[in-house]
């Protein structure tokens, strides 16, 4: 019992990360139906900005992740403009050649420039466990989910409240009445293409601590992505940070239970399993 | 490509004549190594083309099927079985595994599809990693179909023959009712199921004689290389550029799989001293370039480009023929 809540516990400590990761990708797939296959890599570039701050500049991820937040964001805006536009109307096909296209020349740009080495992001907090009763916690961990749980209550309130973040939903909802409503669309697009880009910076940075850098470090997160905006259904921002946390949870207790290499394949056999019975996802609505 | 005309069949065959005659003057293993590679990709396009070209359906999980046959070659040829056999065996079991993953990701249209393509290969790699059967992340030594001091020069044939059969297949499904159902699949696949085409019967033939050759191409390649493991013969790289060698070249044309493999493979291998590592940059640039100027690919776009010069256009197509337009129509279709 103790392991099984033990393992639960740590589940959610990833599941945060995840719920962020799937926020991000639920803003640019979910709602605006841009099939996006860099995602990965995006938190890769995320990962290699808040290192290099960290390795040159001594600054800590913990404050370094801001940073690869702002830096996604402004690319992600720029990558919309110049890569994603022309391809927003076209079939899933072209948008997932696009995207493609965009991850690989990420993942071999950061090879080419990195190289392939592995690099460890050395802090102390990492190496902290705090304890209460027969339960063990990873410091690093703990703050990540601190920090990505004030991030995902902070975003659920801006598509909530703010004017911006209601027409997010707007678009998402309806794109044909949108614009008659006043919405700049494509702004908004935009925007929103550029948040998921942020957040997945933001994502990276605080899994920097507990992983392994390099290049292809990404490439795991865009199915899991996937999965999770699947299994929160499609359109639902929120519903994208339940799945984060229960595909976190179904990891780790994957690992607890059957073994460590298969938690990836739990990935793959809920995602195939949520598509082939509830398409709508395990916290969506259907929708007509 | 549709009407291929008798001239055009004897210019197919001279070409793979050249094909086949080209160790007689090159001695050199590391160019009969790339030659391989681009006769063994063009047929893993021209597979690929079955599915993702002509039934429109973009599978990125092909490399299931390319790691069963290595796999299989080397398990079964352990078990006793005749290489050669072993071969053919891994080949049927690729194509049961075809009609198991089809029937579960052919339920799923756009984006999903690709996705569970995507989650089938996976699944398979970790499979291997982990497994003791396979060798896990080890691997297993295959046995070698071809020896000698010249056996690049007859993987290479082998390669060259396997694509002229695929290349003959993608043809002959070209000109069938079965082509024009899945053309009429990838077009619209609602209307097709209106007008009595079994479209799930129709996508899964073709995922199956696709898995097949497939995995053939997987047991070449397992052979060549001696040795396999799940990052090298199951990884998802393979599968997206099986896809990418398709697409760039014109998806849905009998050419485009072998002109996507011919620049794709020979500009990777140009740049590989460039890039060491990071060969696979320049695919991401030409994939970026493509999808922004020419969507129809390589063929699609010299279609374009002849067909413009020399007759006026034809109004009442029907079927587009030849090269697929990619673009998709002007407004996105939502669920």
């Amino acid at each position: 019992m103790i392991a099984f809540l033990q393992a639960c516990a740590n589940g959610l400590l990833t599941g945060a990360l995840y719920a962020l990761i799937g926020m991000g990708l639920a803003l640019i797939f979910g709602v605006q139906r841009i099939v996006n296959f860099a995602h990965g890599a995006f938190l890769m570039v995320g990962m290699y900005a808040t290192f290099l701050l960290f390795d040159k500049l001594n600054i800590n991820p913990y404050y370094g992740f801001m940073a690869a937040g702002v830096l996604l964001f402004t690319f992600g805006y720029l990558l919309y403009w110049v890569l994603i536009k022309p391809v927003q109307n076209k079939s899933p096909f072209m948008q997932i050649l696009m995207t493609t296209g965009i991850a690989l020349i990420l993942t071999d740009g950061a090879q080419l420039i990195f190289g392939a080495d592995y690099h460890q992001t050395n802090i102390e907090l990492i190496n902290r466990t705090l304890r209460y009763g027969p339960f063990s916690l990873n410091a690093a961990s703990l703050l990540s989910f601190g920090i990505a749980g004030v991030l995902i209550v902070a975003l659920t309130m801006f598509v909530r409240r703010n004017l911006t973040g209601q027409a997010l939903r707007a678009i998402a909802q309806n794109p044909e009445v949108a614009p008659l409503m006043g919405i700049n669309v494509l702004r908004i697009q935009g925007l929103s293409f550029a948040l998921g880009t942020g957040l997945a910076g933001l994502a990276g940075g605080l899994l920097l601590p507990a992983l392994y850098l390099f290049p292809g470090v990404g490439e795991d997160y865009t199915t899991k992505a996937f999965v999770i905006v699947v299994l929160g259904g499609m359109g639902s921002i929120e519903g994208a940070a339940l799945g984060g946390l229960l595909l976190g949870v179904a990891e780790s207790l994957t690992s607890l239970y059957v073994g460590n290499q298969w938690a990836l394949v739990v990935d793959f056999a809920l995602f195939l399993l949520v598509l082939s019975f509830k398409p709508s996802g395990i916290f969506g609505r259907q929708r007509a | 490509m549709k009407g291929l005309r008798s001239w055009q069949l004897w210019a197919v065959l001279g070409i793979a004549a050249a094909c086949a005659s080209v160790p007689l003057y090159v001695r050199n293993d590391y160019l009969l190594q790339v030659l391989f590679r681009i006769a063994l990709f063009s047929a893993l396009g021209l597979a690929w083309n079955l599915v993702g070209g002509y039934a429109g359906q973009l599978s990125l999980g092909h490399v299931a099927f390319f790691g069963v046959g290595a796999y299989g070659l080397a398990i079964f040829t352990d078990l006793g079985v005749p290489r050669w056999i072993s071969m053919l065996l891994a080949a049927g079991a690729a194509t049961l595994l075809a009609a198991i993953i089809g029937r579960i990701v052919f339920r799923l249209r756009g984006p999903y599809f690709t996705l569970a393509t995507i989650a089938a290969g996976e699944v398979l790699r970790l499979m291997a990693t982990n497994l003791k059967i396979t060798g896990g992340a080890i691997g297993l030594t295959t046995p070698a179909l071809f020896s000698g001091q010249l056996f690049w020069k007859w993987f290479y044939l082998a390669a060259i023959g396997l694509a002229l059969i695929t290349l003959i297949i993608n043809y002959r499904v070209s000109r069938s009712r079965f082509g024009y159902y899945l053309m009429a699949i990838r077009e619209d696949e609602e209307t097709a199921r209106a007008v009595g085409i079994d479209s799930l019967r129709c996508k899964l033939q073709s995922l199956l004689l696709s898995a097949f050759l497939t995995a053939l191409a997987g047991a070449l390649y397992g052979s060549a290389f001696q040795f396999i493991i799940p990052d090298s013969v199951l990884a998802l790289d393979t599968s997206v550029q099986i896809a990418i060698i398709t697409m760039l070249g014109g998806a849905g044309t009998l050419l485009g799989p072998v002109i996507g493999a011919v620049v794709l493979l020979s500009a990777s291998e140009l740049f590989k001293n460039q890039f060491k590592e990071s060969h696979l940059l320049i695919y991401g640039i030409l994939i970026v370039a493509v999808v922004l100027f020419m969507p129809e690919g390589i063929v699609g776009a010299l279609q374009h480009l002849f067909r413009r010069r020399t007759k006026p256009p034809d109004v009442a197509a029907g079927i587009a023929p030849g090269g697929r337009d990619l673009s998709g129509s002007g407004t996105p279709r939502r669920s």
